[in-house]
């Protein structure tokens, strides 16, 4: 089947019942809400009541395509998943690249709603207009890997693109992830147990179809000249060469590489975990693009070495290499490698992951984990423990496998003492290695992250103003180039609310955020006029950009109804209150006094009340948002809910 | 004429499948992999676009009932005339290459016709993965790195 792209179909599969049926969505919904991430958030704020548990059938998991993904549009065959998120309930959407969004569109579909939950492990099977839910019992317990091949083996067909979980999402680990085409990983949050608590092991989608746009000479010829400048783009070479690990020796050079649970900004050795050595010792097999993508960012690599076996996987990327790697003090390559793919078939976030176990070994170091932790030796540095530990994580094997699998918030509650100020999580969620004392968008970024801290949702690269577009779109946004300089309080609101903004928009669209505010060939501009040839309409850069901070909004109410407030907007305790101990930005410091001018200004700038952080009604109405999230507006006078 | 091919360095390739959403909107005006005349195999880290070859006694020439499939020496390529075409699939079991598929909208077979000498998957294709030569470059290029490697070898022996 052909079909406009402003024509998008929902797919709602309610696992409890067992049926299937298909909505269209308003147009005028596509254009307040752009697509993707947008749509979601709203399906999600309309379909999710407060307090749930969301690990309950009352949860919905969404998984939803980019409007403009399928077409020939640089880099925008991104999706996002989105659902109530276990580790922090509250709001979670996860972006994920691969060729999955792609085919969805060809079968038909631009998103699809799972609610309920399946009694038996089930699998959904989208064969073009045909959906079903088929016994997922001969795959329950399987790796990733071997999900996806024995779906393929299944349907008779080697070019389905899947989404699978394996035990780590089964076994409702806290930060389990959901693995997309293979190699792609929809990370954070605990998606993954989400879908398996669901007993949903998968989504397998073979589409024949294809997509028309409204305006197709303009929209073919423009998304050709983007695809150009992309690849010209200075951002986009060293993604190309090394990968995000390639950033690996300048931000030990910086003092900015995250070592031993953030106790050091450097680590010894730190090259071994860079992609150029994945490169220079013959690691790299191979690099490959996303859907529709020209950066070629992700990785191929093999290792074989006696300790650790044949390693032949994707990855690993920069976040990887950095927790699993130098904050479990670790920089032995074959070690990572090896961890990296158990976290990949075993479906697990390796974020999430390095900061639990670099917190336990900073807990088993400083005497508060005896028994497993002492016979592991579960010391900084340990790559087999490490090793081991991920086994029993993934099926919570064990009194420690149990306890970790839940996360370093919940963990420190069982283990006490001060253990609560080494876990490097705020809202649940543990933050990704960026080191948020020195960078002060990152900060503020982070602290009012709605899923939790990490450089996902919003990063705000350009503040260091490291090539001249990073400059120029510092200028544009503050109106002067210095503010191009991370150590700075002021402007970062405004900083961050673009960035925020431009977010929201690209991946609504499908676009990859590294090319939008990492390189800049993909720019609000650009991606305003494609959107508008796309639909047949004209669209200004003004009104994507709003359109932007209608979703923020929109997940900022959905966490505001769950009794989020001002006070949860903050870092983790380390980066808080343990200046930097080292290098260049030694005694930085993201203090509650400068944050909480952050905040203020941010709060400020958004029109959010400066006391709770929850969007006020005249905001809402600005956004034409009073229909959908009015409900929140009133919980700052205390009539509904209640705040805790 | 100089003939001149669509040469593939599957090295090169990264699977973005560019050439795929190019080719089909030039050829269809729409945006499908499943109508575009040349497709990248993706095998577990390794790409391999694959496309009509053009060859100089083409299978599906020979099996075409309606001799609707033509060579067009002016641009050197192997083309499917599609008012002529009735759709048998005949020439898609025929290729060995896999490289004939069916546009099931149309009903008719479809094959490269190689953008009619300027092919858009190669000027859409970054990494330069795709390249349209003369044959006789291509031959020499390769002659040419094997003489190299053969260098190579005895060199280090």
């Amino acid at each position: 089947m052909i079909r406009n792209i402003s024509e998008q179909r929902i797919l709602n599969v309610d696992l409890t019942s067992g049926q299937t049926w298909v909505e269209d969505l308003p147009r005028e919904e596509l254009f307040r809400f752009l697509g993707g991430r947008g749509i979601a958030a709203k399906i999600l704020y309309q379909r999710v009541n407060a307090g749930i548990d969301p690990l309950g059938p009352e949860n919905v998991l969404i998984f939803s395509t980019g409007t403009l993904t399928g077409t020939s549009a640089p880099s925008s065959g991104r999706s996002s998943v989105t659902c109530k998120g276990p580790a922090t309930g509250l709001y979670l959407k996860v972006s994920v690249g691969g060729h999955l969004g792609a085919e969805l569109k060809y079968a038909g579909y631009d998103h699809i709603v799972f609610s309920g939950a399946s009694e038996r492990p089930v699998y959904l099977w989208i064969d073009d207009g045909q959906v079903e839910i088929r016994n997922a019992h001969h795959l329950w317990g399987k790796g990733t890997r071997e999900t996806d091949r024995l779906i393929k083996e299944g349907v008779g067909d080697e070019e389905v693109q899947t989404a699978v979980i394996g035990p780590g999402g089964e076994n409702k680990v806290l930060f389990a992830c959901i693995m997309v085409s293979l190699y792609n990983s929809a990370s954070r949050g605990g998606v993954g147990a989400v879908m398996g608590s669901k007993n949903l092991k998968a989504v397998a989608v073979r589409g024949h179809g294809g997509l028309r746009v409204a305006e197709g000479e303009a929209y073919f010829d423009l998304a050709t000249r983007m695809r150009q400048e992309l690849a010209e783009d200075a951002g986009t070479e060293s993604l190309y060469n090394w990968g995000t690990s390639g950033s690996i020796p300048g931000l030990n050079e910086m003092g900015m590489l995250a070592a031993y649970n953030f106790n050091q900004v450097t680590i010894e050795g730190a090259e071994r975990l860079s992609g150029q050595h994945l490169v220079d010792e013959g690691y790299l097999t191979g690099r490959e693009s996303c859907f529709s993508c020209s950066t070629a960012c992700h990785r191929y690599v093999r290792s074989k070495s006696e300790r650790y076996g044949d390693v032949n996987d994707s990855g690993p990327e920069l976040e990887t290499v950095m927790a699993l790697g130098a904050e479990c003090g670790i920089v032995e390559t074959e070690a990572v490698l090896k961890a990296n793919q158990l976290c990949n078939d075993y479906g697990l976030d390796t974020i999430s992951m390095g900061h639990v176990l670099s917190w336990a070994m900073e807990c088993y170091e400083k005497g508060l984990l005896k028994g497993e932790a002492e016979e592991l030796d579960l010391r900084f540095g340990n790559a087999d423990a490490q090793l081991e530990m991920i086994r029993r994580i993934a099926f919570r094997e064990g009194k420690l496998g149990d306890l970790l699998a839940n996360g370093t918030k919940r963990a420190a509650e069982e283990v006490g003492h001060d253990s609560w100020k080494w876990t490097i999580q705020a809202k649940g969620l543990e933050q990704s290695a960026v080191d948020t004392r020195a960078a002060k968008s990152y900060a503020l970024a982070f602290a009012v992250n709605p899923r939790g801290p990490d450089h996902l949702m919003t990063e705000t690269y350009a503040e260091f103003g490291f090539t001249e577009e990073s400059r120029a779109l510092i200028r544009k946004i503050t109106g002067d180039e210095r503010y191009a300089n991370p150590t700075l309080l002021d402007k970062r609101a405004e900083i961050v609310r673009w960035h925020e903004d431009c977010y929201a928009a690209s991946e609504a669209l499908g676009f990859c955020v590294f090319t939008s505010t990492a390189a800049f060939a993909v720019n609000p501009e650009n991606m305003a006029q494609l959107f508008g040839h796309a639909l047949g309409l004209e669209f200004s850069e003004e009104e994507l950009m709003l359109g932007g901070r209608r979703i923020v909004t929109v997940e900022r109410c959905f966490n505001a109804r769950e009794g989020a407030r001002r006070k949860d907007d903050h870092l983790p305790w380390r980066m808080m209150n343990e200046p930097v101990p080292e290098g260049p930005n030694q005694g930085m410091v993201t203090d509650r006094e400068m944050l909480d001018r952050l905040l203020d200004q941010y709060y400020e700038l958004h029109g959010w009340d400066p006391e709770t952080g929850i969007p006020k009604q005249k905001t809402l109405e600005a956004l034409s948002l009073l229909e959908l999230c009015g409900d929140v507006a009133q919980l700052r006078v205390g009539i509904v809910g209640s705040a805790n | 004429m100089r003939l001149r091919t669509l040469s593939i360095d599957a090295q090169k390739c990264t699977a973005c499948r560019a050439c795929e959403l190019v080719c089909s909107y030039h050829h269809e005006g729409v945006f499908s992999p499943f109508l575009s005349r040349i497709r990248v195999v993706r095998l577990h880290g390794s790409n391999v676009p694959v496309v009509c070859a053009n060859c100089a006694r083409p299978a599906c020439v020979e099996v075409c009932p309606t001799e609707a499939i033509r060579i067009d020496r002016d641009v050197g390529v192997v083309r499917i005339v599609e008012e002529e075409c009735i759709g048998c699939g005949e020439c898609i079991t025929a290729c060995p290459f896999g490289a004939a598929d069916f546009n099931e909208e149309k009903g008719v077979a479809f094959i490269c016709d190689l953008c009619d000498g300027e092919p858009v998957c190669v000027s859409n294709c970054i990494y330069g993965a795709l390249s349209f030569q003369p044959v006789r470059s291509v031959a020499q290029g390769k002659r040419r790195v094997t003489a190299q490697l053969r260098l190579a070898s005895q060199e280090s022996n």
